[in-house]
């Protein structure tokens, strides 16, 4: 298999923490991509120039972190990370749509103040994605005694989520008013997975 | 079941048509919400502040159209929408994303011209978006030329008969059809079905 990488897309960052949760990293070759560059030859494996990319042993190419650690999940054996079916599995879908939500709104948010044309900034736009950061991450600490069961892509997300927070908007201070998270964060963040993937900007 | 909607959002409507498909539209109490509404109680059911969101009725809420298509087509005995396993899951989901992804960039541009003072709106974003959408397009009308978007209605040709619609709702001056005659045909033909008729956006 080959994966279309960056070093600091959050994206990219779950499915290396399942890669490695599951065993799989060996079988990956990686292929830094980077998808702001106007020359990129990424555009021949995904249309829509996004990492990460995954293109299959049988040359099929999944293009959304969702798809593609759920392909993964399916080629290990073990315990699973999307659960089959029942209570189990929707609780892990919708705690991963949860932060792939506060990851959507963090990259819109990078986006507004780092790669746009300074005079065409707009401080409505930071303080909505802000808002539903905010919002998400209340919800999360509300649930935060459920994020201790068995690891599933729910679990995987909130701590890459949690992890693009402090890469990118370390003065948030997500932690202040959030000290259940906080705590199974710093927990969480100590998985070899984890410690394995910290984002780091390109040399 | 409760589904918080606006009339012509694209993803909603990706759910709704998933519901008439699957014969489960009967079992689904609708609620109009509308997002950009500052007085908004989206935030109760959603805290990313998006529709759709779908509220079980064991009370729990599903924030995004793939986890509440999965859940809607765990709740029927028919065909499935998206195969359980094996390769065609990965075909059907791979379309998915990339039909998602062109709604997207076309929601994104949208957003750009209403959300945004104009003297804040970027032309190199809304590029962006579009060139996003032509590459995948692209993909598209070739995938439509060697029969590859054929056979029974799945979640993959759902989400693209619904992110084509959009185009044509907010974009039908891009003209998409001009120069992939096979996507075009197909989607003349998908868009007779009933579920599409019955849900296409108010102009």
């Amino acid at each position: 298999m080959k994966l279309r990488f960056s070093t600091t897309s959050p994206y990219v960052r779950k499915v290396s923490v399942t890669a490695i949760e599951l065993g799989l990293d060996g079988r990956i070759e990686r292929v830094a991509t980077n998808t702001m560059d106007p020359k990129s030859d990424h555009g021949a494996d995904n249309p829509l120039g996004k990492v990460p990319a995954l293109i299959t042993d049988d040359g099929e190419r999944l293009y959304d972190s969702p798809v593609i650690c759920e392909y993964l999940d399916s080629l290990a054996e073990g315990p699973k990370l999307f659960p089959p079916a029942g209570a189990e599995r929707w609780r892990a879908l919708r705690r991963q749509a949860l932060a792939d939500g506060i990851l959507d709104a963090a990259i819109l948010r990078m986006l507004e103040t780092r790669r746009r044309p300074e005079a065409l900034r707009w401080d409505g736009w930071v303080r909505l994605q802000s808002g539903k950061i905010a919002k998400a991450l209340d919800q999360l600490e509300r649930e935060a005694d459920g994020l201790d069961g068995p690891l599933t892509i729910g679990e995987i997300a909130v701590g890459c989520a949690l992890g693009y927070l402090d890469f990118r908007f370390a003065e948030d201070g997500w932690r202040a008013t959030r000290p259940q998270l906080a705590a199974w964060y710093d927990g969480f963040a100590k998985r070899p997975s984890m410690q394995q993937t910290v984002p780091r900007e390109p040399a | 079941m409760k589904l918080r909607y606006s009339p012509t959002s694209p993803y909603v409507r990706k759910v709704a048509v998933a519901a008439l498909e699957t014969g489960l539209d009967g079992r689904i109490e609708r609620i109009e919400t509308d997002v950009w509404n500052p007085e908004t109680d989206i935030a109760e059911d959603n805290p990313l502040g998006k529709v759709p969101a779908l509220v079980t009725d064991e009370g729990m809420v599903l924030c995004d159209s793939p986890t509440i298509c999965d859940y809607l087509d765990s709740l029927h005995d028919g065909p499935r929408l998206v195969p359980a396993e094996g390769p065609g899951r990965w075909q059907v989901l791979n379309l998915h994303a990339l039909a998602n992804g062109i709604m997207d960039a076309a929601v994104a541009r949208v957003v750009e011209v209403r959300a945004r003072p104009e003297d804040k709106r970027f032309d190199g974003w809304l590029q962006r978006q579009t060139l996003k959408i032509g590459r995948a397009l692209d993909a598209l009308e070739s995938r439509a030329a060697a029969g590859g978007l054929d056979g029974p209605v799945t979640l993959g040709t759902i989400t693209l008969g619904c992110a084509l619609g959009y185009l044509d709702l907010r974009f039908s001056e891009d003209a998409w059809r001009d120069g992939r005659p096979a996507l075009a045909a197909w989607y003349e033909a998908f868009s007779q079905r009933p579920s599409m008729q019955a849900t296409v956006p108010p102009g």
